[in-house]
């Protein structure tokens, strides 16, 4: 049997990794677009031991799905499905192909060919499957993140990496290793038709505004850093336990991805907002925005630098200050334009 | 009478004294080099052997690549003494890990300082400018330690900081961005008329 779905294509956005890129590529094949959805929500959450070693990393309150963490304004949700072995992983995930529907899967970037790290570097990564051939003992996968690949590898060599242990071997192994892979692969939900989603229009986005902002600045509910708040206590604990001498590289680092990630896809929602509203001034917010997630980039190299080069606190602090100054201007501005809209 | 030193051609920076990361290895000695955490570097084969380069048009001196050693400035608030002079741009070769803004202080001989953006697009393969950038070098391939990638190659940018302060400039801070890496430096002059002031 040979099965291959049309229309499935790559996105990815530079400073977001592969669960955006996946998840992107999964909702704009049900007709939904990725960005005024994965794009809307904005804001800054951390649970304390909730930190998974997987470049699919997003922080989720219990019981909400990874896809339902990203975009909480919109009816969508994701499903892991965890398989018992690797015999009932591929089953599964030939049924859906077969039905028609593209999936993610988790995999081991040490098992895949077409990623630099083949044979080199274990790492917990996701790719999209929409297609195989079982003639030719192949599966058709679509990795949007550099080096962009679509095309075909073989069953075994998609099953290894899904069926992998991901052990860390070596100190190039950081982050997202350790864990076993499990098999596991995650289906996208609509709660509702596509055309029933929120229109990308003046209320929806002066809505989408007026909620990020009620994030930043409520009190944190339940256990956890949140909001504007809850990223003065996060950044106070990061710099106290640094300066204690305490690790924090790997949570600090995971934190400041999915930070990072998530202020940089806002930022080009934004911009799109702005520009088709004809708001110049929701654009130069969405530029504001942007700067956030520049100093998101600066942090997250800093975590990695507070173990190889004994990166210390006054660094850290410094910046993490400046950081939250900007972050207070932002959400102003924001709120300027919010009320403009 | 104001005095003034008068720079015609553009001014070449020597960075070698705040080079401290080594972002470009050769393919016998991969694990030489670390430009991002992970231990990629730039190959060498395909970058300028050291010495003075034209990129775009614009003079610069770039490291000479050494087993191993730093070829490259990870800003961490370094101040570089300048030339004194009337300049309109400084500009630079930079990558950066994931693209990222930053200040820069400009110091000026009057005691004024400005801040100056420093915009700098990521290195990584497959990855477009973000701030208008030009490419000055585009790889074909990515050294990791333990291999070479030839599916994709990184990219050093030419970017330009604006020096709007009309006196004379004679110091630079960097920002303290680890994840800014700059290779090269030149200080443009002044343009008439504001250099016949």
């Amino acid at each position: 049997m040979t099965t291959l779905i049309d229309d499935v294509r790559g996105w990815r956005h530079d400073l977001a990794g592969c669960l955006h890129a996946c998840m992107a590529t999964l909702l704009e094949h049900r007709g939904v677009a990725p960005l005024e959805t994965l794009g809307a929500a904005w804001r800054f959450r951390h649970l304390p031991g909730d930190i998974r070693r997987e470049e699919y990393f997003y922080p989720r309150a219990p019981g909400e799905s990874l896809l339902g963490a990203l975009a909480p304004y919109h009816p969508v949700r994701s499903v892991w499905h965890s398989p018992a072995d690797a015999a009932e992983g591929w089953a599964q995930v030939r049924a859906e192909v077969g039905a028609g529907r593209p999936v993610a899967v988790a995999v081991d970037n040490f098992e895949l060919p077409f990623r630099p790290a083949y044979r080199d570097v274990h790492s917990n990564h996701m790719v999209i499957v929409h297609g195989f051939d079982e003639d030719a003992g192949t599966v058709h996968v679509l990795d949007a993140i550099p080096p962009h690949f679509h095309g075909d590898i073989t069953l075994r060599q998609l099953t290894a990496s899904r069926d992998s242990g991901n052990a860390a071997v070596h100190d190039r192994d950081m982050f997202f290793t350790d864990v076993h892979i499990g098999n596991r692969w995650l289906s996208v939900e609509l709660d509702a038709n596509p055309e029933d989603f929120p229109a990308f229009d003046r209320p929806h986005i002066r809505d989408v505004v007026e909620r990020n902002l009620r994030g930043y600045h409520e009190p944190a509910q339940g256990d956890g850093y949140a909001g504007l708040d809850g990223l003065t206590a996060f950044f106070a604990d990061m710099g106290k336990r640094l300066a204690a001498g305490e690790t924090v590289r790997d949570e600090l680092f995971v934190v400041a991805g999915a930070a990072l990630a998530n202020t940089a896809v806002h930022a080009d929602w934004l911009a799109l907002a702005g520009r088709a509203l004809d708001h110049p001034g929701l654009t130069e917010q969405g530029r504001a925005v942007e700067r956030i997630a520049h100093h998101w980039s600066a942090i997250r190299i800093m975590a990695a630098l507070t173990q190889s080069e004994g990166l210390g606190a006054a660094r850290f602090t410094r910046r993490a200050h400046i950081l939250l100054k900007d972050l207070e201007q932002v959400l102003a501005g924001l709120a300027h334009e919010g009320a403009e809209l | 009478m104001r005095t003034q030193t008068a720079h015609t051609t553009p001014t070449r920076l020597d960075l070698t004294a705040f080079a401290n990361n080594t972002g470009i290895t050769t393919e016998d000695r991969l694990s030489d080099g670390a430009f991002n955490i992970w231990g990629n570097t730039f190959p060498a084969e395909e970058l300028p052997a050291g010495g003075e380069i034209t990129v775009d048009g614009i003079p610069f001196r770039f490291p000479a690549p050494a087993a191993g050693a730093p070829d490259n400035v990870r800003c961490a608030g370094q101040l570089l003494e300048l030339p004194a002079g009337r300049y309109d741009w400084i500009h630079v070769l930079a990558a950066a890990e994931r693209r990222t803004e930053d200040f820069v202080q400009l110091h000026y001989t009057d005691g004024s300082v400005d801040p100056e953006w420093l915009r700098i697009s990521d290195f990584w393969p497959q990855t477009g400018a973000r701030f208008g950038e030009s490419a000055a070098f585009s790889c074909t391939r990515l050294h990791y330690p333990r291999h070479v990638q030839r599916s994709m190659g990184p990219t050093i940018w030419r970017q330009r900081v604006p020096v709007t302060r009309q006196r004379e400039l004679t110091a630079l801070t960097l920002p303290d961005n680890p994840a800014i890496h700059v290779f090269a430096m030149t200080l443009a002059p002044t343009t008439p008329p504001e250099a016949a002031e």
